[in-house]
C-alpha cells in the first residue's frame, strides 16, 4: 500500500485523476498470472494500469484494485516483475497456487487476471504458440475448487490454442460460477468511424481484413469480425465448416466470388495503412481495381467462416498491402456497404489496451462479465479449425464441435467515450 | 450553379511526397476512401501550377498519368487553361512546403498572398470570379490576410480556408455543444511556431466558436516559452487540470519513465520532456480564455479540453491525424479536407466561416509577434470581429 500511496504523490494529483468508476469500498485485490513481465509484453501493458492507472472518458482513472500477487512463468533478462513487486509492494510467488493464496493456505484474491502472451514457448504443428493458458487456468481452478472459491478470472487474447481445452476452461468456470472474460482489445478499441452493426441485423455478406503473422494477429481479425457478426439476427448459433486457402488460391476464389471484391473495396476503403505505392510517392489507392493488390501480397491467406445460420464471412490476411484492421458488411435492405477501421493506437501507449483494461475492471468491480466468453471460445476454435484446415491441404473441414450457442449484449461494448 | 462537373485549378508551392499539394492533389485525382467506398470526385483538376519544381516532384507524373491534368508554367495559364480568361470553376491553393525565405521573426513566407493576388487579377480580368479554397491560414502577414479575405468579400466568390484539424476523426466523436457557455479551453499539442501553432489554434477555434452567442474576436494574446513557460504553467496562468484532461485524451504520451509504456506525466516529467515549450495564451472579447500548448517531447497529436458550464468533468477530445510519420502510410486526414472543399465546389457555399481562419491567421501572426518581442502581451484589436458558425457539424463521422 505504501508505495501506491507514494507513486500517489508521485504525480497522481489533480481533478482529471478519479477514483473508482464502478464500485466504491475496500480495492479488490486481484493476483496476475503471466508468462512473462518485460516491457510492452501483455503482462506489462495490462498489468500495469492496475498499478498505476490508464486513461479513459477523458481521465486517468485510477481502477479500485489493488495487485496482491503476480506469478510469472518466465523471468527474461529484461524482466520487470520484480522491480514491480518493490515498487508496488506485492510479492513475485513461485507457484500459481501461492500467488491465489498470496503466500498462505487460503485463496487470498477477489480476481484472477491470465496473461499468457509473449515469453519463449514452442510451436505445434499448425503453427500455433503454445501459451500455457489452459495449464494456468487450470491451476487457477484446482485452487478456486479447493477453497469453493467463486471470483472473476479474465484470460488475455484467446483460451488456448486447443478448442478441446479452450472449451474444459469455460467448463470449469462455469462449474465453479466463476465470471469469466476473455479475449483482446480488438471487440472494445475506438472505431473509426462508430460503426455498430444494429442487434438483431440480416447479414447478408462479411468481409475483415487484417494482417501480421500468425497465430497471433489472425486471432484478433478473427475476434474483431466475430464481435461484428455475433450481434446478427438470431444471436450466434456456431459455425458449420471453415477452409482456409492460401497463395495463389485466395486471388482465384475471388475471381470466382468465393469473396467479394466490392466488399474488400470496402474494407480498404477505411486503411490509414496501404502499402505499396502509397509508401513510394504518398498517393491514395484503390488496391483491388488497380490491380496492385497481389503484387504486394506474396502470402495471402483467406479464411472461409460458414456459420450454422447459413451466414458466411471471409477474413483476408492480407500482410504487405495493408498494416491495420478493417470490415465491411453488407446487410440485408441496407443499400450500402457498412465498414469501419478497429483502430490500434500507436506504440508504446497502445491506449486502445486500457479499452480492455476497463472491460476486466469493470468484471472485477461487479462480478459480471460486461461479454460473453464464449465469443473467445468460439473464435479460438474457429482459428485452430482454420490452421488445421490449412495442415491437411486447404481442405474445407466440418466443425460440428463449433456449435457454440450465445447472445451478444444488445448495448454496444466498444469505446465510445 | 456549376458545371455538371466542375473544372478546377491547383495553384501549388511544391508537388512531392507528403507535401500538402500530394495529399490534397492527389485525392481529386486518385481519389480517396470515403464513406466505405473509393470515392472519385465529380469534378476534373484540369490545371495545375507549381512554383518550385524540385528533384523530388512528382506533378510530372501526376500529369503523365492523368492527361487531363496540365502543367501551366504560370498562375493566369493556369486559370484560363491557356486560354486567356479564366476557364475553371474552382481554385485550390496549396501553398505550404516549398523552399521559401524566412522573416526575420522566423516566418516562412510561403506565397499564398502572391498566388491569390495573381488570381484576383485573373478573375477581376475575366469579370467573374469562382470559388477558392486556401489551405492552412490566409498568409503569415495579417494585413496581406484581410487583404485576401475583404477581396473574396468584394468579388463575392466563396472562400474557404483552414486546415484539417477541424475536420478530421474526433476521438470521441463527439461535437461541441452548440450554445453552450465556455470559460476556457485548451489544445495539447506538438509541432513548431508558425506551423502547427496554426493547427493547435484551429483544434481550438472550431470548437469554441459554437459557444453561446458565437464568436465575438479576440482581444489580446501572450505567448511564453521555455523558463517563462515553466513558470506560467506553475503559476497557474493557465489551468493545470484543464492540461490534464487534454492530455488524457492523447495516444502519444512520451512514457515519463523507463520500462513503462503509459503513464501518467507529472509536471516535472513534462520539464524534463519538453524542451522548448511554447504558450498562446488569449483572451476571446467575451472573456472566454485559451491556450494552445506545443509540447514537443512530449506528444505528438491534438487533443482538446474545455471548461463548459454546468457540466462537471472537463469536455475533452482528440483531433485524430493518422500521420505518416511512421504511424500510418496515408495522410487521411486530408480526406475530410477534400471532401469540403467539393462540397463547396458542388454547392457554390463554404461549408464552414473562413472568419475562423481569418481569426486562426491572426492568432498565429499574433503569437509570433508576442515571441518576437519578448513573450509580451499584445492587444489585437484587429482580431475583435464577430462570426457564427456552421450550424452543421463537419468533422469526419462517417
Amino acid at each position: 500500500m505504501g508505495t501506491i500511496r507514494k507513486f500517489t504523490r508521485r504525480g497522481f494529483l489533480g481533478t482529471a485523476l478519479t477514483g473508482p468508476m464502478f464500485a466504491q469500498g475496500q480495492p479488490k485485490r486481484i493476483a496476475i498470472i503471466a508468462t512473462v513481465y518485460k516491457y510492452l509484453s501483455h503482462a506489462q501493458h495490462i498489468g500495469d494500469r492496475f498499478l498505476i492507472g490508464y486513461p479513459f472518458g477523458g481521465e486517468w482513472h485510477k481502477p479500485n484494485v489493488r495487485v496482491a500477487s503476480l506469478y510469472v512463468d518466465q523471468k527474461p533478462p529484461d524482466d520487470l516483475s520484480e522491480n514491480r513487486a518493490r515498487e508496488f509492494g506485492f510479492r513475485v510467488y513461485p507457484t500459481i497456487a501461492e500467488a491465489l493464496c498470496c503466500g498462505g493456505s487460503k485463496l487470498a484474491v477477489d480476481a484472477v487476471l491470465i496473461i499468457a502472451e509473449h515469453g519463449e514457448y514452442p510451436r505445434n504443428d499448425l503453427g500455433q504458440i503454445l501459451y500455457p493458458r489452459y495449464e494456468f487456468f487450470e491451476q487457477v481452478a484446482k485452487v478456486l475448487e479447493a477453497e469453493r472459491g467463486a471470483v472473476p478470472v479474465y484470460n488475455d487474447k484467446h483460451l488456448s490454442y486447443s478448442f478441446e481445452k479452450a472449451k474444459a476452461m469455460r467448463d470449469t468456470a462455469r462449474r465453479l460460477k466463476s465470471p469469466m472474460l476473455a479475449g483482446s482489445s480488438l471487440p472494445v478499441t475506438w472505431r473509426l468511424p462508430e460503426l455498430e452493426l444494429p442487434h438483431g441485423c440480416e447479414i447478408e455478406d462479411a468481409l475483415m481484413v487484417g494482417t501480421g503473422e500468425s497465430d497471433a494477429m489472425d486471432y484478433h481479425a478473427l475476434e474483431a469480425m466475430q464481435c461484428m457478426l455475433e450481434r446478427r439476427r438470431g444471436g450466434e448459433r456456431g459455425v458449420k465448416s471453415v477452409q482456409l486457402l492460401d497463395g495463389n488460391a485466395v486471388w482465384k476464389a475471388g475471381e470466382q466470388g468465393r469473396w467479394s471484391k466490392e466488399m474488400l473495396t470496402a474494407a480498404l476503403s477505411r486503411s490509414d495503412n496501404l502499402q505499396g505505392l502509397t509508401v513510394v510517392d504518398g498517393r491514395t489507392q484503390e488496391l483491388v481495381a488497380s490491380g496492385e493488390l497481389p503484387k504486394l501480397v506474396p502470402n495471402p491467406a483467406a479464411y472461409f467462416i460458414e456459420y450454422r445460420d447459413g451466414v458466411k464471412a471471409t477474413l483476408l490476411m492480407l500482410t504487405g498491402a495493408v498494416g491495420d484492421f478493417n470490415f465491411a458488411a453488407k446487410l440485408k435492405e441496407v443499400p450500402h456497404i457498412q465498414s469501419t477501421q478497429f483502430f490500434l493506437s500507436p506504440v508504446p501507449n497502445v491506449t486502445y489496451s486500457a479499452c480492455l483494461v476497463n472491460k476486466i475492471d469493470q468484471m472485477v468491480q461487479t462480478g459480471v462479465a460486461p461479454y460473453p466468453v464464449e465469443r473467445t471460445l468460439l473464435v479460438s476454435g474457429m482459428l485452430e479449425s482454420c490452421l488445421t484446415s490449412r495442415s491437411r491441404g486447404n481442405a474445407r473441414l466440418d466443425t460440428p464441435h463449433l456449435a457454440v450457442v450465445y447472445q451478444a449484449p444488445k448495448e454496444s461494448q466498444y469505446s465510445r467515450s | 450553379m456549376a458545371a455538371e462537373r466542375p473544372k478546377l485549378a491547383a495553384i501549388t508551392t511544391v508537388y512531392r511526397k507528403h507535401s500538402h499539394t500530394q495529399h490534397i492533389v492527389d485525392r481529386f485525382l486518385e481519389g480517396y476512401g470515403w464513406n466505405g467506398a473509393h470515392h472519385h470526385p465529380p469534378m476534373d483538376l484540369v490545371a495545375l501550377y507549381v512554383d518550385q519544381v524540385g528533384r523530388d516532384d512528382l506533378s510530372r507524373d501526376r500529369a503523365s498519368r492523368f492527361p487531363q491534368m496540365k502543367i501551366y508554367p504560370t498562375i493566369a495559364e493556369a486559370l484560363g487553361c491557356g486560354t486567356g480568361k479564366l476557364a475553371v470553376d474552382g481554385v485550390v491553393i496549396v501553398g505550404e512546403h516549398g523552399n521559401y525565405p524566412k522573416t526575420e521573426k522566423g516566418q516562412v513566407q510561403y506565397p499564398r498572398y502572391r498566388f491569390f493576388e495573381e488570381m484576383l487579377a485573373v478573375f477581376r480580368a475575366s469579370g467573374r470570379s469562382v470559388p477558392v479554397f486556401n489551405d492552412k491560414h490566409l498568409s503569415w502577414n495579417w494585413d496581406w490576410a484581410h487583404k485576401m479575405y475583404s477581396s473574396a468579400r468584394e468579388l463575392g466568390f466563396a472562400f474557404m480556408a483552414g486546415s484539417s484539424l477541424p475536420v478530421t476523426w474526433r476521438i470521441p466523436s463527439i461535437e461541441f455543444p452548440t450554445g453552450s457557455r465556455v470559460r476556457e479551453a485548451m489544445c495539447v499539442c506538438y509541432g513548431g511556431v508558425d506551423s502547427y501553432d496554426f493547427h493547435g489554434l484551429e483544434t481550438i477555434q472550431c470548437m469554441v466558436e459554437r459557444r453561446h452567442g458565437g464568436e465575438a474576436g479576440v482581444k489580446w494574446l501572450q505567448a511564453y516559452r521555455g523558463d517563462t513557460f515553466w513558470d506560467a504553467s506553475t503559476e497557474g496562468v493557465w489551468p493545470q487540470d484543464l492540461m490534464n484532461a487534454a492530455l488524457c485524451r492523447s495516444h502519444t504520451i512520451t512514457p515519463a519513465r523507463a520500462g513503462f509504456n503509459d503513464v501518467f506525466p507529472t509536471l516535472k516529467d513534462m520539464r524534463r520532456l519538453v524542451k522548448n515549450p511554447v504558450a498562446y495564451r488569449y483572451e476571446h472579447a467575451d472573456g472566454v480564455k485559451c491556450t494552445m500548448l506545443l509540447m514537443n517531447g512530449l506528444v505528438r497529436d491534438f487533443n482538446f479540453a474545455a471548461y463548459i458550464d454546468g457540466v462537471r468533468k472537463p469536455f475533452s477530445t482528440q483531433m485524430y491525424l493518422p500521420m505518416p510519420d511512421g504511424r500510418t502510410t496515408l495522410a487521411n486526414f486530408f480526406s475530410p479536407l477534400v471532401n469540403n472543399i467539393e462540397k463547396m465546389f458542388l454547392t457554390g457555399k463554404p461549408t464552414y466561416p473562413v472568419e475562423r481562419t481569418l481569426l486562426t491567421t491572426g492568432l498565429t501572426a499574433a503569437g509570433v509577434d508576442s515571441l518576437h518581442a519578448g513573450q509580451v502581451r499584445l492587444e489585437t484589436p484587429h482580431l475583435v470581429f464577430q462570426y457564427q458558425p456552421s450550424a452543421e457539424s463537419t468533422f469526419w463521422r462517417t
